[in-house]
């Protein structure tokens, strides 16, 4: 807009209660908030912030994906290769195959105890107004203080529960909790899962307030039971919430880093190494920027399937948007 | 030849020697940090550096170098994780932000691969900048040279010299009950480990149970005659190629540098690793360097291998309530071998990146970190420390009750080497540290662990050294 061709802050019409500014080459009398261009206007800084932190770096992995990339810095052209160095790395699949049970593990029981939560807290019992602020706390600490603090809780022969509990009943023969292949990975789901039911509890309690009461009330004269009031009320209420979060939440756990890194380092061996992991150690140890580079790219086209598929099942399936 | 001719070429010889002399001296006497930082006041330079004591109580004698010489000096301290990751990005980026950079050894090789690093040997043939009396005879060798000389150029200088020692409960060993039962059983005198075989003796025989007898008192809970870093990744490996493999006449690569992980030597120093394990707490396999000494503290494990620098953090008043009841020794050798003997160590400096602006400033300072009077100063400031100097251990800060503590890292840093320089080492710790482990552990067998390790090994590299 220049401003010769703006009459900025003058109403144009409709009453003094919209503000218009027409620009140059829009008729007299005719409020910008009509062009076709307005639109475009309002999601234009948002969309110049998208494309700067996350598509310029997006393409930029997929630039180096394609390139050979030694110690830092960017060679040739080398087509699919990195894509191809990383398909035959038995890590990568191992970190999928990790993630999966990761996911599979951590994210339905978040999705049911916080459903379960959220539906406990709103029938409000007693202490409500104490017990919400306290929900907060897990889902508040920076990832390194909850790593930290779970290792201070099962670290083996010194942590506090291992042994106080789990080594004075002998629960693990020969074996802490992080020390053990079979163990670590379902500890490192479960840590997440306390990190992350409050704030599942939180949203889905969030999402069951803001329903109308009048179905409930209408059911409740039908005389309908609490099941049948939950299945055929709340789960359609709030089949999209439900969706969004538990989507989000499949995302980030597929992310899982921080707590992998700080309490086994992707081990033992590499039974807990997940993608981020792997990819990590492929970036800033070994400087194999094209190759995680490549396994960014491939992971991030998965996700966008996935979610895809996910997206278009709850909207024709379950109505979920 | 006339007594005449003879005397005056003689006379000339003997001025031209005492003017050099002379001259020498008189440079040494006149050099000063001073002076020589004269060009640069002003100036500042970034160091990025690693966090542990020893490095926090030289940041607390940098002013010192900042008055001395009116270069201002950023003097940052990260994590050992995030002095890898932040230093190696900004070398290799070419930004410069950091002046100097500290690497680990093993850092080295993949750093003078992306020749990413300064040599200093025009610095150090620059009268107005060497100090003349910086004593580089002085530093403890091989560790020095090992890891600051490539093909023969200087590249930096040892000031952070890790290094692993024998540590074990001298109240253990010690006691009358505890040593008859001992050689009543092995044969011999209970004492601190000088072979690979007393330190699985020592480790089966103080593993036991809760509720049984140890000194005279009922155990709490399980103790443990051997305590090691097991973790994936962390310096596992490194203490497995160096205090096992190469004592037991193995190591990495071949002489030509190629991978040699599956020689007989290898599977013997496995299986004596494997070995290890069966008298290790349950938790042995996340044990990264820094839970060892944490849980030696805690009493629950009569020996171990750890970092000497984190040693010095539990047994002292206040570290932990055995501290005074420690003993030290030399990293055991296995007495089959007759090679030359091995300990683990990790000898580290400061290197200027290539992407400086201010090198000769940079340089300045690397000198003053490794200069005598500011090692001395570190030491006394730290109350104890890690030297990088032989004359340093003349301290008397380093004798008196930790004698036996400084004589095991004087052992240690006897045969200290720096890492070969391999371009390529995270990618072999990489995929060598979870083999390691599970070799440990039990899960694969130190046949079969030597035989993938070699196999992933090929996969990686074929001539590995620089």
């Amino acid at each position: 807009m220049t401003g010769a061709a703006v009459r900025a802050g003058q109403p144009t019409g409709g009453g003094a209660d919209r503000l218009a500014i027409v620009p140059a080459g829009l008729p007299s009398g005719r409020r910008w908030s009509d062009s076709a261009f307005y639109p475009y206007a309002l999601v234009l800084p948002a969309l110049v912030v998208l494309v700067l932190v996350s598509l310029v770096p997006f393409c930029y992995a997929v630039w180096l994906s394609v390139h050979s990339v030694e110690f830092g810095q960017v060679g040739d052209f080398n087509g699919w290769d990195n894509f191809a160095k990383v398909l035959a790395n038995d890590r990568f699949w191992n970190s999928l195959r990790v993630a999966a049970i990761f996911m599979l593990i951590a994210v339905p029981l978040e999705f049911v105890l916080g459903l379960a939560g959220a539906l406990v807290l709103n029938q409000r019992v007693w202490g409500r107004s104490l017990w919400l602020p306290l929900l907060f706390i897990p889902s508040m600490m920076a990832p390194i203080v909850v790593g930290l603090l779970w290792k201070i809780m099962l670290a083996g022969s010194w942590g506090l529960l291992s042994v106080n509990v789990i080594e004075r009943f002998g629960w693990l023969d020969g074996t802490s909790v992080f020390a053990s292949s079979d163990h670590a990975l379902i500890a490192l789901a479960l840590v997440d899962v306390w990190q992350w039911t409050p704030f599942m509890m939180l949203a889905f309690f969030a999402g069951r307030q803001a329903l109308p009461e009048s179905p409930y009330r209408a059911a409740a004269v039908d005389g309908a039971n609490g099941f049948q009031t939950f299945f055929h009320l709340t789960l359609p209420l709030m089949t999209p919430l439900l969706v969004v979060i538990g989507m989000l939440r499949f995302i980030d756990a597929f992310k899982i880093f921080d707590s992998i890194f700080i309490l086994t380092a992707g081990g033992p061996g590499v039974s807990t190494e997940s993608p981020s992991v792997l990819a990590y150690k492929m970036t800033f140890e070994q400087w194999r920027i094209g190759e995680s580079a490549a396994l960014a790219v491939m992971v991030w086209v998965a996700f966008f399937v996935l979610c895809s598929v996910f997206y278009h099942l709850a909207r024709k399936r379950l109505n979920a948007f | 030849m006339n007594p005449q001719t003879f005397r005056a070429p003689t006379r000339a010889a003997l001025a031209v020697v005492a003017m050099m002399l002379i001259s020498a001296t008189g440079h040494a006497q006149s050099w000063n940090y001073k002076e020589a930082a004269k060009p640069f006041a002003g100036t500042k330079i970034r160091v990025l550096d690693e966090i542990t004591p020893l490095q926090e109580t030289m940041k607390t004698l940098v002013p010192e170098f900042v008055a001395l010489t009116g270069i201002q000096v950023e003097y940052e301290l990260l994590n050992h994780f995030e002095v890898i990751n932040k230093g190696q990005a900004d070398m290799l980026s070419r930004r410069g932000y950091y002046d100097a950079v500290m690497l680990h050894g093993f850092q080295m090789g993949q750093m003078l691969a992306a020749n990413a690093i300064e040599p200093l040997d025009s610095f150090m043939k620059d009268k107005a900048l060497m100090n003349p009396a910086l004593d580089l005879g002085d530093m403890i060798e091989p560790a020095n040279k090992s890891f600051g000389v490539f093909k023969g150029q200087t590249y930096g200088f040892v000031n952070w010299n890790y290094n692993m020692v024998y540590w074990a409960r001298q109240d253990l060993l010690s006691h009358p009950a505890e040593k008859t039962a001992f050689k009543a059983k092995y044969g011999y005198e209970l004492a601190p480990a000088k072979t690979f075989k007393e330190f699985l003796d020592i480790g089966e025989f103080f593993t036991r149970k809760s509720g049984q007898m140890l000194a005279g008192q009922p155990l709490k809970t399980d103790f443990y005659g051997i305590l090691h870093e097991g973790i994936t990744g962390g310096a596992t490996l490194v203490s497995v190629w160096e205090n096992l493999m190469k004592n037991f006449g193995g190591g990495l690569f071949d002489a030509k540098g190629a991978p040699a992980f599956d020689t007989p030597e290898n599977v013997a120093a496995l299986t004596m690793w494997a070995k290890m394990w069966q008298y290790s707490p349950p938790g042995q396999a996340e044990y990264s360097l820094v839970d060892v000494p944490t849980v030696m503290g805690n009493g629950i494990a009569a020996q171990a291998i750890a970092y000497s620098d984190f040693v010095l953090g539990v047994d002292k008043p206040g570290g932990s309530p055995l501290a005074g009841k420690f003993t030290y020794s030399g990293i055991p050798v296995n007495a089959d071998f007759k090679g030359p003997r091995s300990a683990g160590s990790e000898p580290s400096g400061i290197v200027i990146n290539k992407a400086s602006k201010q090198k000769a400033a940079t340089f300045l300072f690397m000198q003053w970190m490794i200069d005598k009077d500011t090692q001395t100063k570190l030491i006394n400031a730290g109350k104890g420390g890690v030297p990088i100097r032989t004359s340093s251990f003349a301290m008397p800060v380093l004798g008196g009750a930790n004698a036996a503590f400084y004589t095991a890292m004087k052992s240690t840093l006897a045969v200290a080497e720096s890492k070969p320089k391999v371009p390529k080492i995270f990618e072999i710790y990489d995929a060598l540290g979870p083999i390691v482990q599970q070799v440990g552990q039990g899960k694969l067998s130190p046949a079969e662990g030597a035989k993938q390790g070699q196999a992933k090994m090929t996969a990686i590299c074929k001539a590995c050294l620089l």
